[in-house]
């Protein structure tokens, strides 16, 4: 994940530390994605290089102080504002696995439906114990949870949905007679 | 080739397709909810099917005019030597022109004490027509031909082609006859002149609106016949159907809002996808229509039906033939008509509420919360006083007419502030039931938050017992009046035989100035052998009857006060009338003038007894009653004694021998009472009055009047009837949408005894309600008019209070209420777990 | 001893041809204070499940236990007297007597009960007040809101220290700040010894409970195994 537009928007407020930034970085997002000092480190190096951010000079370290170009504020603002690419859905690796397993016979697909549901359950599970406990009074991280939250959600909508055509797919294929069940499911599977 | 153009942009008018859609969508709906419109829909149809049986019945059950005057105006009867009647009949043909005369004669059937008459008369003739009729052959023409009844033909053995020797030399029957309007009759018909010797003639004349007495004694004019129009039959069934579909209004306020409410949802998704309200609300009022329509017709079909079923029975039980469409079709069409309007006006009010509804709430299927308008009871209170004030306007004035506009509007103003005040009171109740058990405060505050149908289930319930206490109660105080009695004549075991009413001459005054007055219906004659052999036939005709000869007393009763004055004759109690009614001498107070059996009136005070052949008038000028001693004796001692027969004709009311003697009183011989031992049938009554008219009397029986028991107790058992009815097609209205609390309750742990409790709260607190709001209103309505119409005593005679009825209304129709609701109300409902789907 | 046994339950409706299998032995124990959610598509019988174990209907074969007592033996109006004292039940709307108020509503069970009306009050008020309620006590339920409501329902379904929960999609019909209040008002009821099964198609809410059971064609399939603390959940994610 790109931490970089994160940065700037850190850096808009005032120049900070290096170590400044980490730390709040990880106090606005909940602690929940921590960073690694490397990185934080490597993309500000990026960043400098690319005229978006400016040094003031001191050797690399905890001490060196950032700051804000006009050319990085610009950037910010233009990320900012701009909404995501979303029209390449990404590689779901959940989605590969039921397309796989509908390939395959003798595999019960509907199981690994419900497997996935009930793991995702329990995270889901998880999730909520965390709003009920510590989110009440913590804003950013009660946003992050309920992005979670959603997130898992939507992945259960699908389980059932998909879970709902598997089985009239199932019921519409009954009716002609006995001609194998292996052949059947292929045929059904055919696009 | 040619082309056709597609018109695709010609459509027809919108508010008229849309005006189709809307009703063909009303008529859909109706289709699949017709089993909601079945409350309303049976209401209609039994009401009007009952009025269309009533009225037929009720107008055809008396015996018509026919029977009696074929079709002249003017009968009279005259019993004789033929020379005798020869002679009448020729004064009447010298004086009136067209006369048709009946001859007859009495003849016994051999071996029995039954009679039967044989009749001259020209089937032809201009007035008699209606009295025969030809069953089988054909009628006598000649000197050997006869026909007769057929209950005379099997007496005697006899079919058509027989011979019968009644006259003497044989005469065949050629056929049978019969008196359509008068079945009971039995005679024997032969043709004009063949009659050698009559002993009686009726003679059928038009005497163009003479009065009956300046003809002769035993003269009788159709019009003076007539009861009067304001009470006859079609007039009460006119009423009585305006007041039911009144109440079938009433009720189907209530049921047409359930129905609205239900389809809220459906109306709301109508005006969302862009009908006017007034589209809306058509639909509703289209259902109205329709439910109208089908049930008056419906109604109208079974009434008819049900009619031509009960004709026969009723042709049997009057004894005159009644023909298949004798319908009162005014009445039935002012029926149909009051129907359709009743559901019309019952739609209508649902309608305009639900196109009130906003949109939004419609979809969501939340009704509108109650108007507070509607609980204040101002309104209400204010129409009760207005009705007061109209109805005491109507009666004012000695006893007349009232004044009929300011009656209807007394009434109706009455009506209407009852039924303004049937919210007012749930909101009354649900205040009191506030600190009642759980099931108690439920009932109340549903049937308070279910305001338009409980309101207008009240207001049916509250009028239906407004006019029963208001017959109770209005009754209840004309009934007591003792001066003026009223009651039925005599017992049905009974009969009084009185000599012909003469003019006599004036008898003569006392004192100059005053008013002479005729000394009873009969002036002094006594019997002639005559009669006394005819009273003793009676007698037998009957089956044997005490008789008892009464002798009517010279003197006049009167109540000193403003109010209803004396009716009936005063009697002399003979030794004989004692013994007649078992009353010992003993059991006679020495100082007793007169002997009452009137309730109440040897307490009455202010009575005055006037004797001597005139009386100085009272009352109506000035109020005073003077009472010189010359002919007038105050306060004199009457005494109550039960044994005396109670009938208005029947010597309820009797003068001591002591009083006769001390106040020097005259009396003349008036009649006879006779009294058989079994009630007289219809049968026995038609021969005692053929054979009392050939001997010149006047024969009076048990006449229609209903006694006081008999109108109070039936108006109290009808309105109960009544409510109760319309009380349970209402309750089940009321709870209709309760299927989700019933859900509710029994998931919170309802037992079968709370609900159980929950119906039979709703019932009774309904039942009460109603009780004690018509009630109310028929007290309101009686004092206004006893207020100011002091013929019934003024507002004193309130403190006649029928007890029973009122216990019966106010107590006994609520606890049966309450125990219906509580037998029926313990079903649990099926599917507990499932809501409840439209 | 566990709240609420269901023991073998199947559930049949209708004959022959029409035949429709709501539950097949279907198994399900709710300890005390545990919160089980019951979820599974439409059709999938889960709120049969529930009518039967709130004894608002019988199953065609199988035992309910509710707090060792078995509910088969008992007549109508015991099982009235079970629903009274010991079993709450939400639905998902129309929980309210719409000619009572707020707290009349809460307390209704209680007078039922035969309570007196002060003391049912008091209960009744006390009810409301541990969910944060107190202002809408004297309102009746067309002045509130779907939120309010569903919380006055919850209230009647703990009032006087019942120990079964039932609610079938008690968040069904709000939005999901009233959902989460409705959801925290369970917990806190389950916290409180209150043993909860709330029916529900939406997975957010179901992850409100310990233990999430799925039914499928009238079969219970599966169930969730106890979760991890949510230390454990970030765990991988934080060094050290």
């Amino acid at each position: 994940m790109s931490i970089q537009h994160a940065l700037l928007g850190l850096l808009s407020t005032g120049p900070k530390y290096g170590h400044q930034l980490r730390v709040e970085f990880e106090e606005r997002t909940g602690d929940v994605w921590p960073l690694n000092v490397g990185q934080v480190y490597t993309t500000l190096q990026r960043l400098e290089r690319d005229g978006l951010v400016q040094s003031d000079g001191e050797p690399d370290g905890p001490r060196k102080t950032y700051r804000l170009t006009e050319q990085g504020k610009h950037e910010l603002d233009e990320w900012l504002y701009t909404p995501p690419d979303l029209t390449a859905p990404p590689r779901d690796e959940l989605v590969i696995k039921v397309l796989v397993a509908l390939q395959i016979p003798d595999v019960d697909v509907r199981e690994i439906l419900q497997s996935h549901r009930r793991h995702v359950l329990e995270l889901m599970q998880q999730w909520t114990r965390l709003k009920e406990n510590e989110a009440e009074s913590d804003v950013a991280l009660a946003l992050v949870v309920d992005a979670e939250l959603f997130r898992l959600d939507s992945v259960v909508r699908w389980l059932d949905a998909a879970d709902g055509r598997l089985k009239r797919m199932a019921l519409e294929a009954e009716p002609p007679a006995k001609a194998g069940p292996q052949l059947r499911r292929r045929s059904a599977v055919r696009r | 080739m040619a082309t056709i153009t597609q018109a695709r942009d010609v459509r027809p008018s919108t508010s008229i397709a849309a005006r189709r859609a809307v009703t063909r969508w009303a008529w859909r709906l109706f289709k699949r909810e017709w089993r909601q419109h079945l409350l309303v829909l049976g209401l209609i149809v039994v009401a009007v099917a009952a009025t269309v049986l009533g009225a037929t019945v009720a107008g055809n059950s008396p015996p018509p005019l026919a029977a009696t005057f074929g079709s002249a105006q003017d009968i009279a009867t005259y019993t004789g030597s033929p020379s005798h009647l020869a002679d009448e009949i020729a004064k009447l043909h010298e004086r009136f022109g067209k006369v048709e005369a009946i001859e007859a004669t009495t003849l016994a059937l051999p071996g029995s004490t039954r009679t039967y008459q044989l009749r001259q008369q020209d089937p032809h003739g201009p007035f008699s027509g209606p009295l025969l009729q030809l069953i089988a052959g054909r009628y006598p023409s000649g000197a050997g031909e006869v026909a007769m009844t057929k209950s005379v033909a099997s007496a005697l053995g006899l079919q058509i082609g027989s011979n019968w020797l009644g006259l003497g030399n044989p005469r065949r029957v050629v056929g049978f006859v019969r008196n359509p309007d008068s079945l009971l009759q039995e005679f024997v018909l032969i043709p004009p002149g063949q009659l050698p010797n009559p002993t009686e003639a009726t003679v059928f004349f038009d005497a163009g609106g003479i009065p009956p007495f300046e003809i002769g004694p035993t003269a009788q004019s159709r019009s003076f016949s007539r009861p009067s129009a304001a009470l006859n039959a079609e007039t009460i069934s006119i009423a009585a159907i305006t007041i039911g579909m009144l109440l079938i209004a009433l009720v189907s306020i209530g049921a047409f809002t359930v129905l609205a409410q239900k389809r809220l949802r459906s109306l709301g998704m109508l005006a969302a996808v862009g009908a006017t309200p007034k589209q809306v609300g058509m639909t509703v009022r289209m259902n109205g229509l329709a439910v109208g329509v089908v049930g008056s017709l419906l109604g109208s079909a079974l009434g008819i039906a049900l009619w031509l079923a009960y004709r026969p029975a009723l042709e049997n039980s009057s004894h005159h033939l009644i023909g298949a469409f004798a319908l009162p079709w005014a009445v039935l069409a002012a029926a149909v008509a009051l129907g359709i309007v009743a559901t019309y006006f019952g739609a209508s009010r649902p309608a305009r509420a639900m196109v009130k509804t906003p949109v939004v709430a419609a979809l969501s299927g939340r009704p509108a919360p109650p108007q507070a308008l509607h609980r204040s009871a101002i309104p209400g209170v204010a129409l009760l006083v207005a009705a007061f004030l109209l109805l005491g306007y109507a009666a004012a004035g000695a006893g007349a007419q009232p004044r009929p506009p300011a009656l209807v509007a007394g009434l109706v103003t009455l009506v209407v502030g009852v039924v303004l005040l049937a919210p007012f009171s749930l909101a009354l109740l649900a205040a009191l039931g506030r600190r009642a058990p759980i099931a108690v405060r439920l009932a109340l505050r549903d049937l308070n938050r279910y305001r338009s149908r409980s309101g207008s289930a009240l207001s049916a319930i509250s009028v239906s017992i407004l006019i029963a206490a208001m017959v109770v109660v209005a009754g209840s105080i004309r009934y007591s009046s003792v001066v003026d009695y009223v009651g039925p004549n005599l017992a049905s075991n009974q009969l009084l035989i009185q000599l012909p009413y003469t003019p006599g001459p004036q008898v003569a005054t006392a004192k100059p100035g005053s008013v002479t007055k005729q000394a009873g219906p009969g002036t002094p004659q006594s019997p002639t052998a005559a009669m006394t052999r005819a009273v003793e036939k009676i007698a037998s005709m009957v089956g044997g009857a005490k008789q008892l000869q009464l002798v009517q007393a010279n003197l006049f009763l009167r109540h000193a006060a403003a109010g209803r004055q004396w009716s009936g004759a005063v009697y002399v109690a003979t030794p004989q009338l004692l013994r007649f009614f078992g009353i010992e001498n003993s059991s006679i107070s020495p100082k007793a003038l007169i002997l009452s059996m009137r309730p109440g009136l040897s307490s009455l005070g202010k009575m005055q007894l006037m004797h001597g052949g005139g009386y100085t008038p009272g009352g109506s000028s000035g109020g005073s009653f003077p009472c010189p001693a010359y002919d007038c004796l105050a306060n004199p001692q009457i005494q109550e004694i039960s044994s005396l027969p109670s009938g208005t004709s029947a010597p309820n009311t009797v003068a001591t021998e002591y009083a006769m003697k001390t106040l020097h009183l005259s009396s003349e011989f008036s009649g006879w009472l006779l009294q058989a031992a079994k009630p007289i049938s219809a049968y026995q009554l038609n021969q005692v009055r053929v054979a009392a008219a050939a001997a010149g009397l006047q024969v009076e029986s048990k006449n229609e009047e209903p006694s006081s028991a008999q109108v109070i107790n039936w108006a109290t058992a009808f309105g109960i009837a009544l409510a109760l009815a319309i009380l349970a097609m209402s309750v089940s209205l009321v709870r209709s949408e309760a299927a989700n609390d019933l859900r509710t309750l029994s998931a919170t742990g309802a037992g079968r005894h709370t609900l159980r409790a929950l119906a039979a709260s709703s019932a009774a607190a309904l039942a009460l309600a109603g009780a004690v709001l018509g009630t109310a209103a028929a007290y309101i309505s009686v004092a206004g008019v006893l207020r100011t119409n002091v013929l019934n005593g003024g507002l004193a005679s309130l403190g006649n209070v029928p007890v029973p009825n009122l216990v019966a209304i106010l107590v006994g129709m609520p606890l049966l209420a309450g125990l219906a609701g509580w037998v029926l109300g313990g079903k649990e409902p099926p599917a507990l777990a499932r809501r409840a789907i439209e | 001893m566990s709240t609420l046994d269901l023991i073998n339950i199947s559930k049949v409706y209708g004959t022959g041809a029409s035949e429709v299998r709501a539950l097949q032995e279907v198994n399900l124990s709710v300890e005390p204070g545990s919160f089980v959610a019951v979820m599974g598509p439409s059709g999938s019988g889960k709120s049969t499940l529930l009518t039967i174990a709130g004894t608002l209907e019988s199953p065609s074969s199988g035992e309910v236990v509710i707090e060792g007592r078995s509910v088969e033996g008992m007549a109508a109006e015991e099982r009235a007297r079970l629903r009274r004292r010991t079993v709450g039940y939400v639905f998902q709307d129309f929980n309210l007597l719409p000619g009572l108020t707020a707290v009349e509503n809460v307390s209704l069970p209680l007078e039922l009960d035969g309570m007196g009306l002060r003391a049912s009050r008091e209960a009744g008020l006390s009810a409301l007040a541990n969910l944060g309620l107190e202002q809408v006590a004297g309102r009746f339920p067309d002045e509130l809101s779907g939120g309010e409501r569903q919380r006055v329902a919850i209230a009647r379904a703990v009032v006087g220290e019942r120990r079964l929960l039932l609610a079938d999609e008690p968040s069904g019909a709000l939005d999901s700040k009233n959902a989460d209040t409705v959801m925290r008002m369970i917990l806190a009821a389950c916290k409180g010894g209150v043993a909860a099964v709330v029916v529900t198609h939406d997975a957010q809410l179901a992850s409100w409970a310990d233990r999430v059971v799925f039914l499928r064609d009238g079969k219970m399939v599966d169930q969730t195994s106890r979760p991890a603390t949510p230390e454990e959940l970030i765990a991988p994610y934080r060094r050290q």
